[in-house]
């Protein structure tokens, strides 16, 4: 499959896309029908040649293989039937009987169901020869996958048609009988294989109805060494009967199975049992269905491999054929999809069998997206019985020919999160910047945390005992918690999943222990970001009698009528914004449990996913950065209003965190002492001067004359011009700061658009020096990315934001997270928005995050896993698609030039291409350092580890402690001089008055002073050839050092860049080494901080 | 002045060691020493002050000239210093605005009669934007020259400095006294450099006028000597070729706008599917492309499995 030669040359393409699906013929051999899959690499049957590789690699690893386990269990298979051959057939005895016989004879508990079989039962227990034994399912039909760490064999024994009567599908008969056959087995093997194997009972996929044995070699065989691969089997004996064992019209899904013994009702009147109902058919259907996948598995040379992957599809989402895992698994799947390609009865199949496994499987994944078959049941084939949607969210979908509906396992919730799933993935796959492959079929995507916006957990104890209404699915109980939880919440949640423990096989000799209620229930929640925190639900208006009603009776006292300013009289709920500090969601959840499970389920619920949100308290919130975008529009007013100035304004635009509400430091208490960026363009004019130096100075005369004319004009504004850059003259030279009354304060700058053709003159300029032209080239960079990117970057971000309400706080505790591990004067903040806004325009393989939690803990398990040496990372802010596929290229090829210029990573480690900065590297040339982006990596993959240990338990604060002792020295600064500090702008003595402490606040000229910033980047200036700063900006007031390698013991020599001792070395006198004089430094450091340095702690010497 | 523990020597090369003992401070309370090597400086191009310079290698941070004067003439043997000339001292100080006499220095070898018509020029440099720091500080290791008054007091300086190193014995730095006479470190120099970074309106109009007044009176200067060498032949006969006959930006990027337009004309004049070769070649060429891609795709997928090892989900 995967040699080279098989991939066929594009010359033969226009032949095989021109072929249809309908004229590749049914019965094409495999070996054609897997050439057209390798040559057709290129024409849509995968979605490109990068993932039909890897689809490739992929099946080839876990394609099921013969080895050692394999046939350890297929020796213990023969053993096993010939056992049960062996055991001869039994008098029909009574329950009470039965139960005691075996009890006695092999201390083996028959695995009745709930309600146990009356005592005074008439019919008969039996058991007599199986008429026939095979092995089925995964293994049979080579789509088991390999990476399982146990193989499991399905075996199925049929029971012999004589055993039934006619009316044994009524009232659990069948079951009991079934479960006598089955202990009977057990019994047998038990006293025949005991040393050998263990046997035990467990529910076949959860269905309490259906018990079946599991037999795996005994563990202490191989105790010694632990489990060898041979080892790791196990096989489940299943048990089912002939097809025509009961007839099944009796058994539809609308007709009731169990009648009560008391008022012995007409089968009309009584409440449907499909679920009943569908578990006998299932039984009957075995071997029905092992056919239909086979000839699908002989049709369709790719139905196979599409199996695989859907199972891996389905497995690394937390999916199977187990009820607790949503009763879509290996068999629903490939029998769903043997079902569409069959097309029984039905003019066309829905699936093609020329489909490749990739087609197979989107297509599939497709019906299951579009259609909701809880509302509109498929239907396969014809059908005789009328089959309607039962409601409650349950899904049909419906096999004609075998009367029977396969998805009857499924609860509400696994269906929605199926289709979900499906719908993510399909929007995962036509994602052309995408390759999805990882994210498809490696990740484990069913870690809660990351999954989902709230987790409710609540033990499952005290919801009572799952005594379902007789004939029922289980987890009664469960759907009423949904229910309630579903209708309480409304559109506030885009989904409710419950997960609870699975059941467990148990020893022979006990009775069922999983009925004795333990363990914990998890309710996981994906929230709507806009409605969560609405604090006024409107219900039905008054006159609706019945509907009010209803509601009335859901929200008991709650519920008010209230009259609304359109008139309206409506009965409606109010939660409060913040009561004892629960979030709407909260106090919701809470209610409706309380009332409708009760007070003593509502104590116990645990709800974890407000924790990362309440980090944020203190830093801007959403409406104070409303706020800063009210003052800018006032400030463009009143630029815009002046009409003194010579030129005409072309543009004012925002430039900084705090103008695209992405700021941590902005606006603490509403006071903004930090002014926000803002470029300003002019109409083009031919009066600039044509020299660099000429038009900064020409830009300061512009600055002086609107600095005059607002102090003309606005009487809330305070304006300064303020100067910069004064070390390169080419570069910008001033500001204009403004500071109102209000607190909001911007920094002006003016962009010329003339500089950069000015700049690049004088980098191509062959005559300059090279000093001039790295001048040049820094302003070059500085030009775009101040003047260009960063405008575009703030737009694209502030939109983003509006369209994602989650990413503005996922930004923002992202901040937090990299200053408190010290990173802050490494990664630039738009490379930490770049991180975050990834998460929520590439999503996969989850949806955009909802809630701060989710946004924060992907984009670290994005950054664990981000392998930043060999793949760049391109984030399109557009959000709409604006990052074309050419593009996308493009910045590939820019990447992999850096990487060939630069293999040594000195200058670019992170590359982070935007749609707003294709070069991809304007903020990471230079910075972060390898070291620094190793560090970044590790510590992601540390605070990952501690999501996936901790699980509900974690505690936020604990992924943004970093300890000090990683670095080789610690300087404390004087925390007073931090921006939120409160007692640094106390001025002495005027603190009695509060109203003279404000004014000290609002001093126009103590704005944009951040000492200990300064103190960071001048130490850095003039120690970074030998000391590797890491500081915790705002966040914490730490600067860290490491050493620089190359201050290593070596010869004197003049420039060495850093403060050094003379030692004398091991050759005498004329052999003087260069030691770094670490003691010396960390002095000056101390004396150029005087006050700003608490102190310098020295963690290696 | 407490002796070295360690052993380090006394001399390097030819500089020769002095061993600084700085002082203790309340956030670092150890007593450091610093090493600060001197030799007579001796730079490619010697001018006549060379002899009476000495040249300074790692040089303190917050070495001031107050400092070193203090270090040569009380510690030692009272060498009298002129002035001291930092490596790293910041372009910000000498911000070059094009001071007349230069332009009439440079225009001179051009043209053969000097023009002296310009502005008042006094050759000072004009239009200087204000000061932002109060004290510089030096990068770790830096160098500095330091000039003395006399040629005596430099090898008297350098003298006294072998002396107490072979002594074993350390200078103080930055002693109290000196310290007081400088502008302190710490958040007051932070301060100070905020308040200065926000010069006076007056005095900033004032410097940048200056600027431009100067800047637009050597354009002028330059357009005219352009326009004589347009106009009037050289010695040899001809007449050299000189830019801003016209005003020059805006034309250039009205040719280079014309340009693409005429690309973009010629390409449409013959559409791309109009001959058949044309279509076939490009079949031809999308084909090549695709092999290239599919190629290219799989040594990226080689590479992926090298570097991941092999595909399998995760557990």
């Amino acid at each position: 499959m995967s040699s080279e030669q098989e991939f066929v040359t594009p010359r033969k393409v226009p032949r095989e896309t021109g072929a249809t699906q309908k004229s590749l013929s049914r019965s094409a051999r495999p070996s054609q029908s897997g050439a057209s899959e390798n040559s057709a690499y290129n024409s849509g049957t995968f979605k490109s040649n990068t993932f039909k590789i890897q689809v490739d690699e992929l099946l080839a690893q876990i394609r099921p293989r013969h080895g050692a386990r394999e046939s350890a269990a297929e020796n213990a298979l023969h053993r096993l039937k010939g056992i049960i051959e062996a055991i001869p057939a039994g008098a029909p005895l009574s329950v009470d009987d039965a139960e005691r016989g075996l009890l006695m004879s092999s201390k083996v508990v028959i695995p009745f169901m709930e309600p146990r079989p009356p005592k005074d039962a008439k019919y008969k227990l039996e058991y007599s020869k199986p008429s026939s034994i095979n092995v089925v399912g995964s293994y049979a039909l080579k789509t088991a996958s390999r990476v399982e760490a146990v193989a499991a064999i399905d075996m199925l024994v049929t029971m012999p048609t004589a055993l039934f009567q006619d009316k044994d599908f009524l009232n659990y008969r069948y079951f009991y009988k079934r479960a006598y056959y089955l202990a009977v087995i057990a019994a047998a093997l038990q006293s025949a294989c005991e040393t050998e194997y263990s046997t035990r009972f467990k529910y076949h996929h959860d269905n309490p109805f259906k018990p079946i044995i599991v037999v795996a070699p005994n563990a202490h065989k191989s105790s010694s060494k632990g489990k060898t691969s041979s080892s790791k089997w196990e096989i489940n004996i299943l048990l089912s009967t002939s097809a025509d064992v009961f007839p099944p019209e009796k058994l539809l899904p609308d007709r009731n199975c169990v009648r009560n013994a008391v008022d012995n009702s007409s089968e009309g009147g009584a409440i449907a049992t499909p679920f009943y109902n569908s578990s006998i058919r299932s039984d009957m259907l075995v071997s029905s269905y092992l056919k239909l996948s086979h000839s699908a598995a002989k049709d369709c040379a790719a139905f196979v491999d599409a199996c695989i992957l859907g199972n891996t599809w389905l497995r690394q989402r937390g999916l199977g054929s187990d009820i607790q895992a949503g009763g879509f698994g290996l068999f629903e799947f490939s029998a769903f999809m043997a079902l569409l390609l069959s097309g029984e009865g039905n003019l066309r199949p829905i699936l093609g069998s020329g489909y490749s496994s990739y087609q197979l499987l989107k297509a599939t994944l497709q019906l299951l997206a579009t259609r909701d078959f809880s509302k509109e049941p498929l239907i396969i084939g014809s059908t005789s019985g009328n089959v309607k949607a039962t409601g409650r969210g349950a899904p049909i979908v419906w096999d004609g020919q075998r009367q029977h509906n396969l998805l009857f396992k499924m609860t509400p919730w696994a269906y929605r999160l199926l289709r979900l799933e499906a719908r993510t993935t399909l929007s995962m796959l036509s994602d052309q910047n995408f390759d999805g492959f990882e994210a498809a079929f490696i990740m484990r995507k069913d870690l809660d945390l990351y999954r989902y916006d709230y987790v409710v957990a609540l033990s499952k104890g005290l919801l009572g005992p799952d005594n379902a209404s007789p004939g029922q699915a289980p987890l009664q109980k469960y759907r009423q918690l949904y229910e309630v939880l579903e209708r309480a919440l409304g559109d506030r949640v885009n989904l409710i999943s419950i997960t609870a423990h699975r059941s467990k096989a148990w020893r022979v000799d006990y009775a069922d222990p999983t009925q004795r209620s333990e363990g914990e229930i998890r309710v996981g929640f994906v929230i709507n970001p806009a409605t969560v925190h609405r604090t006024v639900d409107h219900g039905p208006p008054a006159e609706k009698k019945a509907e009010a009603a209803q509601f009335r009776e859901f929200w008991g006292e709650k519920a008010e009528l209230r009259r609304f300013k359109d008139g309206s009289i409506l009965e409606s709920l109010v939660w409060s914004a913040k009561e004892s500090g629960q979030s709407v969601f909260e106090q919701i959840v809470r209610y409706a449990i309380s009332k409708h499970l009760g007070e003593r389920v509502e104590k116990d619920v645990q709800i974890a996913g407000e924790s990362f949100a309440r980090l944020l308290s203190g830093t801007a919130s959403d409406t104070n950065s409303q706020g800063s975008l009210e003052a800018f529009r006032q400030f463009e007013t009143d630029l815009r209003g002046l009409d003194g100035l010579p030129l005409s304004i072309r543009e004012i635009v925002p430039a900084d965190a705090q103008l695209r509400s992405t700021s941590l430091t902005s606006i603490r208490n509403q006071r903004q002492q930090i002014p926000a960026d803002v470029v300003l363009q002019f109409e083009g004019s031919a009066r600039w001067p044509d020299d660099l130096v000429a038009i900064q100075r020409t830009k300061i005369a512009f600055l002086l004359t609107i600095h005059s004319q607002l102090a003309g004009s606005s009487e809330t504004a305070t304006a300064r011009v303020g100067l910069e850059n004064g070390e390169h003259d080419v570069l910008n030279q001033a500001f204009l700061d403004v500071t109102y009354d209000s607190g909001a304060s911007f920094r002006l700058r003016i962009h010329h658009d003339r500089e950069q053709t000015l700049l690049e003159r004088r980098l191509k300029d062959k005559a300059l020096d090279p000093r001039t032209k790295e001048v040049a080239a820094l302003g070059l960079a500085k030009y775009r990315r101040d003047y260009v990117k960063l405008p575009a970057f703030t737009q694209a971000i502030a939109r983003l934001c509006s369209r994602y309400p989650a990413l503005s706080g996922t930004i923002r505790l992202l901040k937090k997270w990299f200053a408190s591990h010290l990173l802050d004067n490494h990664v630039a903040d738009p490379v930490i928005e770049m991180l975050a806004a990834r998460t929520f325009v590439q999503p996969w393989p989850w949806q955009a995050p909802s809630s701060v939690q989710t946004g924060f803990l992907r984009t670290l398990h994005w950054i664990s896993r981000w392998d930043w040496r060999n793949e760049p990372l391109i984030v399109d802010l557009s959000g709409s698609g604006d990052l074309k596929q050419p593009e996308v290229q493009s910045i590939q090829t820019k990447f992999e030039a850096w990487r060939k210029l630069d293999p040594a990573l000195n200058r670019v480690v992170l590359f982070c291409a935007s749609s707003v900065d294709q070069d991809g590297t304007a903020w990471t040339d230079g910075r972060p350092q390898k070291v620094v982006a190793a560090r970044l990596t590790a510590l992601a993959r540390a605070a990952c580890a501690e999501v996936v240990d901790k699980g509900l338990d974690l505690q936020p604060a604990s992924l943004f402690a970093s300890p000090l002792a990683d670095f080789d020295f610690v300087i404390h600064l004087n925390s007073d001089f931090m921006l939120n500090a409160k007692s640094s702008r106390k001025s002495n003595g005027s603190s009695a008055f509060k109203n003279l402490e404000l004014d000290v606040d609002t001093d126009a000229s103590r704005v944009g002073y951040q000492p200990l910033r300064d103190f960071t980047s001048e130490v850095e200036a003039l120690f970074g050839a030998a000391v590797l700063f890491f500081s915790g900006g705002e966040e914490r007031a730490v600067l860290a050092g490491l050493w620089q390698p190359q201050t290593a013991d070596r010869a004197w020599k003049l420039n060495l860049g850093y403060s050094t001792i003379p030692r004398i070395g091991s050759e005498g006198e004329e052999d003087v080494r260069a030691e770094i004089n670490r003691e010396g430094i960390l002095a000056e450091i101390a004396r150029i901080g005087g006050d700003l340095v608490k102190a310098i702690e020295v963690n290696r010497r | 002045m407490a002796s070295i523990k360690q052993k380090s020597a006394t001399q390097v090369q030819d500089f020769a060691v002095l061993p600084l003992a700085t002082p203790a401070t309340q956030s670092y309370p150890s007593n450091t020493t610093h090493y600060l090597y001197l030799r007579p400086n001796a730079p490619r191009a010697p001018t006549e002050d060379t002899p009476r310079e000495l040249f300074l290698v790692n040089v303190p941070v917050d070495t001031t000239e107050t400092h070193l004067r203090s270090l040569f003439a009380d510690q030692l043997g009272g060498a009298r210093v002129e002035d001291v000339e930092f490596e790293h001292a910041r372009l910000g100080k000498g911000i070059k605005a094009p001071v007349v006499q230069t332009i009439g220095k440079k225009g001179r070898k051009r043209k053969r009669d000097s023009e002296g018509a310009v502005v008042e020029s006094n050759g000072e440099e004009v239009g200087l934007l204000p000061e932002v720091w109060e004290r510089e500080l030096h990068p770790s290791g830096a160098t500095a020259v330091v000039r003395f008054v006399d040629r005596a007091s430099a090898s008297l300086a350098l003298k006294e400095a072998r002396r107490v190193a072979r002594a074993g014995r350390r200078v103080p730095w930055g002693t109290e006294a000196v310290e007081a006479r400088v502008p302190a470190l710490g958040s007051e120099r932070y301060l100070s450099h905020h308040r200065l970074r926000f010069p006076d309106v007056a005095a900033l109009r004032g410097s940048v006028d200056a600027f431009m007044a100067a800047f637009s009176a050597q354009e002028a200067e330059r357009a005219r000597a352009f326009a004589r060498q347009r106009s009037a032949p050289d010695e040899d006969g001809f007449v050299t070729v000189t830019r801003g006959g016209r005003k020059g930006p805006a034309r250039e990027a009205e040719t280079k706008a014309k340009e693409e337009e005429l690309k973009k004309r010629e390409k449409s004049r013959i559409k791309e599917d109009f001959y058949r070769f044309q279509v076939r070649e490009k079949k031809k060429e999308n084909a090549r492309d695709l092999v290239r891609g599919f190629e290219e795709d799989r040594r990226r997928v080689e590479e992926m499995r090298k570097r991941k090892g092999r595909v399998r989900p995760e557990g």
